[in-house]
C-alpha cells in the first residue's frame, strides 16, 4: 500500500489545481460550459475530501459520473473525429482524475495530462500571445511538478523559481533541437480545429455582407513580393466568382463552385501558362478563414502543395483553411493572349443567367439603351457615367425592397461595393453581355518596415467582369466610377467619417495607435515567418547558412561540438566539484604525513585522534617514533594553537622527511623484525 | 549469523541470483568502502529515470506526434523544451546529492523485534541548497532531510532488528528525486553502522525475589551459618551475632565474621532459575526481569554462564546487564 509520504499534502493538491486551471483557462471559451462546472465541482469535492468532510466517490458513483460525462460529450459534439471533442475529452479526463487524486502517481498523471492540454492550445492558434500564454502554463505545470516533492519545494516562490531556472537552462538546447530536428510531415490525417478563424469573404453575396466586413480591421492577407509591386489601383485580390443570381443573393452556382462541378487543375502545368507579359511573384499568408478560397491577382499559378487553379482564374485550396496558410503565386494580370478562347455556350448561358422576372425598371432601361443600338462597351460606360453623376458611396446604405436592383438604381442610389457590382452585372446581363461578380480584397497597406502588403478585412471588395468578344474577360470596377479614392487609397479615405464608426476604439483616428498597430502586425509577421512557418525547406536554408554546406561530416560536427562541450563541462564539474572546499594547509600537511605512514604500514583509522595515532606508530615502529611524535606535536600546535611558525615547521619537517623516508628501508626493517 | 540464515533460505534455485547479488555487493564494497564518514561523489552516485520520468517521455513522444501531424511549430518547440528539460534534469538531481557528507554519530541499542536507530549527520560544505534527501534502509521509510538554510542536520534512521547480538546494518540508501521527481539519484553507502541488540523481553513469571539462595560457584554446598571465611573490621550496624568474640577476647580489635554461605537476600537474575527453557527464551526472560527490577527500583544482579554482575541499580548497570545478555554466545546447531 502507499505509505504516508505518498499521500498528497495540501500544497501539492493546490499546485495541481493551479496547473489544471492554467491549462484549461484558454480552452474554456471553446469548450462547453458544463465542462468548466464539472471541473470546478471536482476540485471542490477533492478539497472537501481533504478537509475530511467527504469521502472520495465510490466505484458505483465514479461509474455514474463517467457515464454522465460520456453522455455529455456525445450531446455536445456530434462528431468525434475532430479536435474540440478530443480536447474536451482530455479536459474531462483530468477533471475525473481529480476525484481519485490520492497518491503521488495520480498527481504525476494529472500533471502530464496538463502538459498535453496546454499543447493543444497551440493547435488552435500560433500567435505570439498564445505562445506566451503557453510558456506561462508550462512554467506553472513544471512548478507544480517540482512542488510535488513537498515541504520546501512547495513554496510558491521556490517552485516557480526552480521552474524558471530549469526552463531557462533548457532553452539553448531547445533552440538547437528546433533548428536541427527533422520535420517529417504529417504521418496520418488528423482532425483540424474547425472553430478557428473568421469567415472573411463568403461564398455568397447578399446586400449588407460586405458592409459587415468593412467593420473589421482584422488582418486577412499578408503579401510579400519578390520583384515588382503592383500599383494600388491594380491590387485586386480575386477570391470568388459569383455567377448565379436569384433576385437578391449572388452565388457561385453550378460549374463555378469547385464543390459543385467547377473544374480545378490541381497539378501545376496542367494548364498552359502565359509565356510573356508582366508577371508578379509573391507569397500570400492568409489567415484562417474556414473556407477553401485563396486570394491572388488575376491569372494566377501556384506550385504550393494543395493549391489548385480554377477555370475562372482563381486559386482554391483542397481543404478549408483552419490555420494560417502560406502559398507562393505567380500572376499575369494582363494576359496578352491575342485571341482568347471563345466562351463555350454553357459558360455564356451561365454568365447571362437572370431570374425570370423582377427588377422590371432596370430591364426596361436597358431595353431602351439597346434599342438605341448601343454595344456592350457603350452600355457599360453609360451605366458607369450614371453612377458617377448620381450615386453616393456609403458604408450605411438604406435597406432595399424586393426588387433590390431597381430600388438601388432608381430610388436610393446610395450603396456599397456589393450594390454597385451587383447592379452592374445585372444590367450588363440584361443587355446580353456575359458578366460576373468577382469578390475578394482590393488594396492593402504597405508595411515598409518588413516590406509586405497588409490586407485587412475591411479591404473586402466586390467588382465585376464582363466578356468582350475578341478581348475576353475585362475587369470593370463600378465602385471606382463613384468613388475613385476607394480603389486608389482604400476604404478609409473613401468612407471618411463613416469608416469604422461603430468600433469601440477608433484606432485609425489616433496616429500613435495606428503606428503601434502596424508595429504589432510587423512583429506578428516576423513571428510567422521565422517561427510558425519554419518548415523543412527553411530548415535546410538555415542550416546551409549556418554550416555553409550540409554534408554528413559538418552535420555530425554541428551535433557533436555542443555535446562535447557540455560533457567536458560536466566532467570538469564532477572532478572539481566533488572535491569540495579546499582544506586548510595544516590538514593537508597532516594528510601527507598520514599517507606516508600508511605506506610504512600503519594506516590511520577513521576518526583516530592524532595523539593516539602517534602512540600506535611508536608502538609498532619504534624507529619512526621520534618523527611521528614531532610531527604530531607540531601539527597540534599549528592546528589548535594557531601558531604560524608551527605550520612552517611542519612543512619543513615533512618536506625534509618525505625525501628521507623511502619505502625500501622500511620494508627491510619489517622483514628484519620478523 | 545473518548470512548463514540467508544462505539457508536461498536454496539451489536462487543460487544464480545470489551469486549476482554478491558480485554486486563486492563491486560496491570496492567502489564505496565502509567508513564512518562518507562524502558522496560521482563514483558513488547512480542515476536513472523514475517511472514518472518514463511517463514524461511518453507524453513527449505523443506531443511530438501531435506536432508532426499538425505541422505545428509551437508544439514542436514545446516538445523540444520538454526534452531539453529532461536532459538537464539529471544534472540537477545529481548536484542535489553530490558533495554531501554523511557521518555516523552514534547508534543506540535496541531490543530485538524493535527498531534500532542510528543517529547520522548530513552536512554540506558548498553553497548549493539541498532538498528532499531520503536516507533509509530499503523497505523502511527512513528520514527526509532538507539542507536549505542550514549547512548540517542530524537525524535518526531506524532499522528493524530481529535478532539479539551485534548486528551489522546493511548498506544505507541515500536517495533524492529533486527537482521534478523524474529522475532518481541514489547511493548505497556503508557507514559501518553496528547495533547492539538486546534480547526481546519476554515475561517469564514474577521477579525471583528471595529465590536465589544458591551460591553460584559451590552449588549445593551448605555448611550452615557458622562457617565464616574471613574477618573484617567491625563497623557499626554489623550484626552482633557475627562479632568475633573469640578474637576480641584474645585482645585484638573488634571484628565481624564474614560468612561465605550466608543467606543472600539480594535479587539475583540467575540463568539457573530458568532451567528447562531454551537459550533464547531464557535470555528473553532475564531481559524482562532486568527491566522489571529496574522499573521497581530493586537492585539486581545477573548470573549467566561466563558472566556475573553483582547487584546494582541505574542506567549504566542496566546497560551492562542487557549488553551481557545481548552478547551471550549464540547457540548454533
Amino acid at each position: 500500500m502507499s505509505n504516508n509520504r505518498d499521500l498528497l499534502p495540501r500544497e501539492s493538491l493546490l499546485w495541481i489545481f493551479a496547473a489544471q486551471f492554467v491549462a484549461l483557462l484558454p480552452q474554456l471559451a471553446q469548450l462547453p460550459l458544463w465542462i468548466a462546472f464539472a471541473w470546478a465541482f471536482a476540485v471542490y469535492w477533492r478539497l472537501e475530501v481533504f478537509r475530511g468532510r467527504r469521502d472520495l466517490p465510490g466505484r458505483p458513483l465514479k461509474f455514474l459520473v463517467i457515464l454522465l460525462t460520456v453522455a455529455g460529450l456525445a450531446l455536445s459534439y456530434q462528431r468525434w473525429f475532430a479536435l474540440e471533442p478530443m480536447v474536451a475529452l482530455l479536459a474531462l479526463s483530468f477533471t475525473l482524475k481529480n476525484l481519485e487524486l490520492v497518491s503521488r502517481r495520480d498527481a504525476f498523471v494529472s500533471l502530464l495530462l496538463a502538459y498535453f492540454v496546454a499543447a493543444t492550445l497551440f493547435v488552435r492558434e500560433q500567435s505570439i500571445p498564445y505562445a506566451l500564454y503557453g510558456l506561462i502554463s508550462v512554467l506553472v505545470i513544471t512548478a507544480a511538478l517540482a512542488a510535488q516533492l513537498g515541504s520546501f519545494s512547495a513554496r510558491p516562490r521556490r517552485a516557480l523559481g526552480l521552474s524558471v531556472r530549469l526552463l531557462a537552462q533548457a532553452t539553448p538546447l531547445m533552440l538547437l533541437l528546433f533548428v536541427v530536428m527533422p520535420r517529417l510531415g504529417p504521418l496520418w490525417n488528423v482532425p483540424q480545429d474547425t472553430s478557428a478563424g473568421r469567415t472573411g469573404v463568403s461564398d455568397s453575396m447578399a446586400p449588407g455582407d460586405f458592409t459587415r466586413l468593412s467593420k473589421s480591421a482584422e488582418p486577412a492577407l499578408r503579401i510579400a513580393f519578390d520583384g515588382p509591386i503592383p500599383p494600388p489601383e491594380q491590387r485586386y485580390w480575386r477570391g470568388l466568382v459569383y455567377s448565379e443570381f436569384d433576385g437578391r443573393t449572388w452565388r457561385q452556382g453550378f460549374g463555378v463552385d469547385p464543390r459543385n462541378g467547377g473544374q480545378v487543375y490541381w497539378k501545376s502545368g496542367e494548364r498552359p501558362l502565359p509565356q510573356v507579359g508582366p508577371r508578379y511573384r509573391y507569397r500570400v499568408i492568409q489567415e484562417a478563414s474556414r473556407s477553401p478560397w485563396l486570394f491572388a491577382l488575376a491569372r494566377p499559378a501556384s506550385d504550393s502543395a494543395g493549391v489548385g487553379e480554377t477555370l475562372d482564374d482563381r486559386l482554391v485550396k483542397r481543404t478549408p483553411l483552419y490555420s494560417r496558410f502560406a502559398y507562393d503565386v505567380r500572376s499575369w494580370p494582363r494576359d496578352p493572349q491575342a485571341v482568347p478562347i471563345p466562351l463555350s455556350s454553357a459558360e455564356r448561358r451561365r454568365n447571362l443567367q437572370l431570374p425570370a422576372d423582377g427588377n422590371e425598371r432596370t430591364r426596361a432601361w436597358v431595353e431602351r439603351l439597346r434599342r438605341k443600338g448601343l454595344g456592350a462597351e457603350a452600355i457599360s460606360s453609360q451605366l458607369l457615367a450614371r453612377y458617377h453623376r448620381e450615386f453616393t458611396y456609403t458604408l450605411s446604405p438604406p435597406a432595399l425592397g424586393r426588387d433590390s436592383v431597381d430600388a438601388f438604381l432608381f430610388d436610393s442610389q446610395k450603396g456599397f461595393c456589393e450594390h454597385f457590382a451587383g447592379s452592374y452585372v445585372f444590367t450588363m446581363r440584361a443587355a446580353g453581355v456575359p458578366a460576373r461578380v468577382v469578390a475578394g480584397y482590393q488594396g492593402g497597406e504597405w508595411v515598409s518596415g518588413e516590406k509586405y502588403l497588409l490586407v485587412r478585412e475591411y479591404d473586402a471588395h466586390a467588382w465585376a467582369e464582363i466578356w468582350l468578344d475578341g478581348r475576353g474577360w475585362q475587369r470593370v470596377d463600378p465602385t471606382a466610377a463613384v468613388s475613385p479614392e476607394r480603389v486608389r487609397n482604400g476604404l478609409e479615405s473613401a468612407a471618411g467619417e463613416e469608416f469604422m464608426r461603430d468600433s469601440l476604439l477608433p484606432v485609425h483616428r489616433i496616429d500613435a495607435l495606428v503606428k503601434l498597430r502596424l508595429q504589432w502586425d510587423m512583429i506578428n509577421y516576423r513571428w510567422y515567418q521565422t517561427v510558425v512557418s519554419f518548415d523543412s525547406e527553411k530548415q535546410r536554408d538555415t542550416l546551409q547558412r549556418l554550416l555553409g554546406d550540409i554534408s554528413p561530416l559538418r552535420m555530425a560536427l554541428f551535433f557533436a561540438a555542443p555535446v562535447a562541450v557540455v560533457l567536458l563541462a560536466m566532467l570538469l564539474w564532477t572532478r572539481l566539484g566533488s572535491r569540495g572546499r579546499r582544506r586548510p594547509a595544516v590538514e593537508r600537511l597532516y594528510g601527507v604525513f598520514c599517507r606516508r605512514m600508511a605506506r610504512a604500514g600503519i594506516a590511520r583509522r577513521a576518526g583516530e585522534a592524532p595523539r593516539d595515532y602517534a602512540e600506535r606508530i611508536s608502538a609498532a615502529k619504534p624507529h619512526l617514533a621520534e618523527f611521528a611524535e614531532r610531527v604530531t606535536q607540531t601539527f597540534e600546535r599549528a592546528a589548535y594553537g594557531g601558531e604560524a611558525s608551527a605550520l612552517k615547521e611542519l612543512r619543513y619537517l615533512l618536506r625534509w622527511r618525505l625525501l628521507l623516508l623511502p619505502r625500501v628501508p622500511i620494508n627491510k626493517n619489517k622483514l628484519a623484525g620478523q | 549469523m545473518k548470512v548463514t540464515r540467508e544462505s539457508a533460505q536461498q536454496a539451489q534455485p536462487k543460487t544464480l541470483r545470489h551469486f549476482f547479488r554478491r558480485l554486486g555487493e563486492r563491486w560496491l564494497s570496492r567502489r564505496a568502502p565502509r567508513a564512518r564518514a562518507i562524502t558522496l561523489n560521482h563514483s558513488r552516485l547512480f542515476i536513472l529515470p523514475t517511472r514518472a520520468g518514463l511517463g514524461y517521455l511518453l507524453v513527449v513522444a505523443v506531443l511530438w506526434l501531435l506536432a508532426t501531424n499538425y505541422e505545428n511549430n509551437l508544439v514542436f518547440a514545446l516538445t523540444f523544451l520538454l526534452i531539453s528539460v529532461f536532459v538537464i534534469l539529471p544534472v540537477h538531481t545529481f548536484a542535489n546529492l553530490s558533495g554531501l557528507r554523511l557521518q555516523l554519530l552514534s547508534t543506540e541499542p535496541a531490543f530485538a523485534g524493535d527498531f534500532a536507530e542510528a543517529k547520522i549527520n548530513l552536512s554540506r560544505e558548498d553553497k548549493r541548497e539541498r532538498e528532499w534527501i531520503q536516507v533509509h534502509w530499503p523497505t523502511e521509510e527512513g528520514a527526509y532531510v532538507d539542507l536549505c538554510e542550514e549547512r548540517s542536520a542530524d537525524f535518526r534512521v531506524a532499522l528493524p532488528v530481529l535478532e539479539r547480538g551485534r548486528v551489522q546494518a546493511p548498506r544505507l540508501r541515500v536517495e533524492s528525486r529533486f527537482p521534478l521527481g523524474l529522475f532518481r539519484c541514489w547511493s548505497r553507502i556503508d557507514l559501518d553502522v553496528e547495533f547492539l541488540v538486546y534480547p526481546r523481553p519476554l515475561a517469564g513469571g514474577p521477579l525471583p525475589l528471595g529465590e536465589a539462595l544458591v551460591e553460584g560457584e559451590s552449588g549445593p554446598v551448605r555448611r550452615g551459618g557458622d562457617d565464616y571465611a574471613s574477618l573484617k573490621p567491625y563497623q557499626p550496624g554489623d550484626s552482633l551475632r557475627h562479632l568475633a568474640w573469640k578474637q576480641y577476647a584474645a585482645g585484638r580489635d573488634l571484628y565481624s565474621k564474614e560468612y561465605e554461605s550466608r543467606t543472600d537476600t539480594r535479587l539475583w537474575l540467575d540463568w539457573a532459575l530458568l532451567d528447562g527453557r531454551d537459550v533464547e527464551t531464557r535470555l528473553s526472560n532475564l531481559c524482562h526481569w532486568a527491566l522489571q527490577a529496574e522499573k521497581q527500583g530493586i537492585a539486581y544482579g545477573l548470573r549467566v554462564p561466563g558472566t556475573t554482575l553483582p547487584p546494582s541499580l541505574g542506567m549504566e548497570h542496566q546497560q551492562r546487564v542487557l549488553g551481557a545478555l545481548a552478547l551471550f554466545p549464540k547457540w548454533d546447531g
